[in-house]
């Protein structure tokens, strides 16, 4: 197919669903969002073999994969309400498509290859076109092969602002990531080893804030700033210690959360997960205060340090307000829901976790030894380890109506399950109400942990829910959830 | 404990030859043992090591699929975590015996490897469904080193 017929048929598919009367209500007043008049903005991404400066001299330059010659790729930037129209042209020897991580768009603009499109092939492109319905901090990357395409670099920053946005001195992205290099400073050529996706997915030496190792990052006494955090790693989870800052929390995976100080103090990030920071410099002018990443007990590392300039900006921190606007998420109703049951089984360890907490790993599936020998499947949805992204529905729900999926972790591993095309609230961990019900699109389970999340099932199509370790997605760890 | 174990390993598989080899095994022998930060089963191993006289240190790495391939082990052949002992390398729940048996025959190879982590191997939980196949790391491809 031209690149030439690739727009009119996104933009036919995206105006037949809706025509076709299939979008609902909520949906429907979500395109036709009267700020729409505000525009639309062009973009263009290439993804093509590029170099990346990762690590500092004397070593060399890093063989990546990259958007626009750059690790991230640009960060894109709209405010709500906008219509984004996004030219993707591939320059990778392999198919690819791009998922924009959060965004509630229309199913033909998700991005998953034969689920939702057919993959942009070598030489190819397509364009995605979509309206930025919710205010927040977002991201893209692949849904082909992701565990190697986002893992060599192809990923970047989603910004949607809020029209009336908190006072701050300065509005800051991070992009985390982690790379497992070599020491000639090239990218590990294990992706997708059996070890990795049976343990906790492909977890490197490296961590990278922007795409380079980080020395410092200048501030000044009294300064206010709202730093968007971003995980894109493969596997790592992050847990992000600030010392004797006391960084405040105004949205998680994009969505405004009641400001709150996280729990023991670390921001903890799943891979996929964001969070929005209201942080206050509050050391003393000259100092430095390390950054540290405390997720993996007897591995912590300093991730950055904070440098304070001499010269203070003001005395002490800005009593500005830090609470977010709300965006358009239609309301759960607990009165009418549906509720539905998951258990993920599988990975190392987890046949002594099943045989404990229960579920299945379908027919003659294993973990254990023979699993890593011959190639089975590792991780299990409902019994269903995932071989490709065509797949039968694992669940349908009914359109417009609200609905409780209860997951239960039945594995001696962490997973942040992501859900396309919606935000959900998390309402309960291990039985216990959670205090802010924050909305989500990535919940990272514990092990062993039971959540309850809930949400209207709006959005209409069939969509992926898997986890983002994407070693467990490819893996198995996946599935399809239809809305209709 | 561990020079009488040593002792009747060397008797019974070397004969007198064997207890020549004591006078570098009468130590408590030091392992280093490398694990995923979050696998439990790798501390079960490491405990059992310990109770068999092995004086072991534990370090978490995110590291052992790097580590394990330049040890010459193939990915499918690859334990869950990596210990190092004297010159040898011994990648997943080996029972100590047969690590007692290569410090004792030392022969010329890099290590050995339990593929996987079978149910019922020592650390792990669960029964024994089937012989443990403990294979040789050298140069070549890997082979059969012991059955247990």
């Amino acid at each position: 197919m031209s690149p030439i017929h690739n727009l009119p048929l996104s933009r036919r598919r995206l105006l037949t669903a809706l025509a076709a009367g299939t979008a609902s209500l909520a949906m429907l007043r979500l395109m036709s969002n009267p700020a729409r008049a505000a525009g639309r903005k062009n973009f263009s991404l290439r993804a093509a073999p590029g170099r990346a400066r990762l690590v500092p001299e004397p070593h060399g330059e890093t063989p990546a994969w990259c958007y626009n010659d750059a690790v991230p790729g640009p960060e894109l930037r709209v405010r709500q309400g906008e219509r984004l129209r996004v030219t993707v042209e591939n320059a990778l020897a392999e198919e690819t498509t791009v998922h924009w991580h959060g965004l509630r768009v229309p199913n033909a603009m998700d991005g998953v290859p034969h689920l939702t499109q057919r993959p942009i092939g070598v030489g190819e492109t397509f364009v995605y076109e979509f309206d930025a319905v919710d205010a927040g901090t977002f991201w893209y990357h692949p849904h082909q092969r992701s565990f190697e395409q986002v893992g060599r670099g192809l990923y970047g920053p989603l910004i949607i602002e809020e029209a009336d946005p908190p006072r701050v001195d300065r509005e800051v992205t991070w992009v985390l990531d982690d790379w497992r290099l070599t020491q000639s400073a090239e990218i590990g050529e294990d992706f997708g080893n059996r070890h990795d996706m049976s343990h906790g997915g492909r977890i490197g030496n490296t961590a990278t804030i922007n795409g380079r190792v980080p020395e410092e990052f200048a501030v000044r006494r009294g300064e206010r700033v709202r730093l968007r955090l971003v995980n894109a790693a493969n596997a790592r989870i992050f847990g992000l210690d600030f010392q004797d800052h006391a960084p405040t929390v105004i949205a998680l995976d994009g969505q405004p959360v009641t400001p709150h100080e996280p729990a023991g103090g670390l921001v903890v990030l799943g891979p996929a997960m964001r969070a929005d920071l209201i942080l206050d410099m509050t050391a003393e002018p000259g100092s430095r205060v390390q950054v540290i990443d405390r997720f993996y007990q007897d591995l912590e590392y300093r991730l950055i340090d904070l440098a304070y300039d001499d010269a203070p900006l003001r005395d002490s921190a800005p009593n500005w307000s830090v609470a977010l606007p709300a965006n358009p998420l239609p309301e759960p109703d607990p009165a009418t829901v549906r509720r539905h049951e998951i258990v993920f089984n599988g990975g190392m360890m987890g046949d002594m976790v099943m045989r404990e907490m229960g579920g299945s790993m379908g027919e003659g599936g294993s973990s254990g030894m023979m699993g890593m020998m011959h190639g089975d499947g590792i991780w299990f949805i409902n019994g269903k380890a995932a071989e490709g992204h065509v797949l039968d529905p694992m669940l349908t729900l009914e359109r417009d109506r609200s609905h409780v999926i209860a997951m239960t972790n039945a594995t001696a591993w962490h997973h942040p399950i992501h859900l396309h095309g919606h935000s959900f609230r998390v309402i309960s961990r291990n039985g216990a109400p959670t205090i802010h019900r924050e909305w989500q699109d990535t919940v990272l389970m514990a092990p062993r942990e039971r959540v309850e999340i809930t949400f209207v099932a709006d959005n209409p199509g069939d969509w992926m829910f898997h986890c983002h370790i994407l070693e467990h997605q490819a893996g198995g760890m996946m599935g399809v959830i239809r809305v209709a | 404990m561990r020079k009488s174990i040593i002792a009747v390993l060397a008797a019974s598989v070397l004969g007198v030859a064997g207890y020549l080899t004591l006078d570098t095994a009468v130590q408590a022998e030091e392992v280093t043992l490398y694990k995923n930060p979050q696998c439990g089963c790798c501390e079960g191993y490491a405990d059992y090591l310990r109770e068999n006289g092995f004086d072991v240190t534990v370090e978490p790495t995110h590291e052992l699929v790097p580590m394990s391939r330049s040890s010459g082990i193939p990915d499918g052949f690859q334990g869950c975590h990596l210990a190092f002992i004297d010159d040898y390398v011994v990648s997943g729940h080996v029972p100590v015996a047969t690590i007692d048996r290569l410090l004792a025959e030392r022969p010329g190879i890099k290590g050995i490897t339990l593929p996987g982590m079978p149910q019922g191997s020592p650390g792990m939980s669960g029964v024994k469904t089937g012989a443990f196949e403990i294979y040789a790391i050298g140069d070549g491809a890997p082979h059969l080193y012991a059955t247990k």
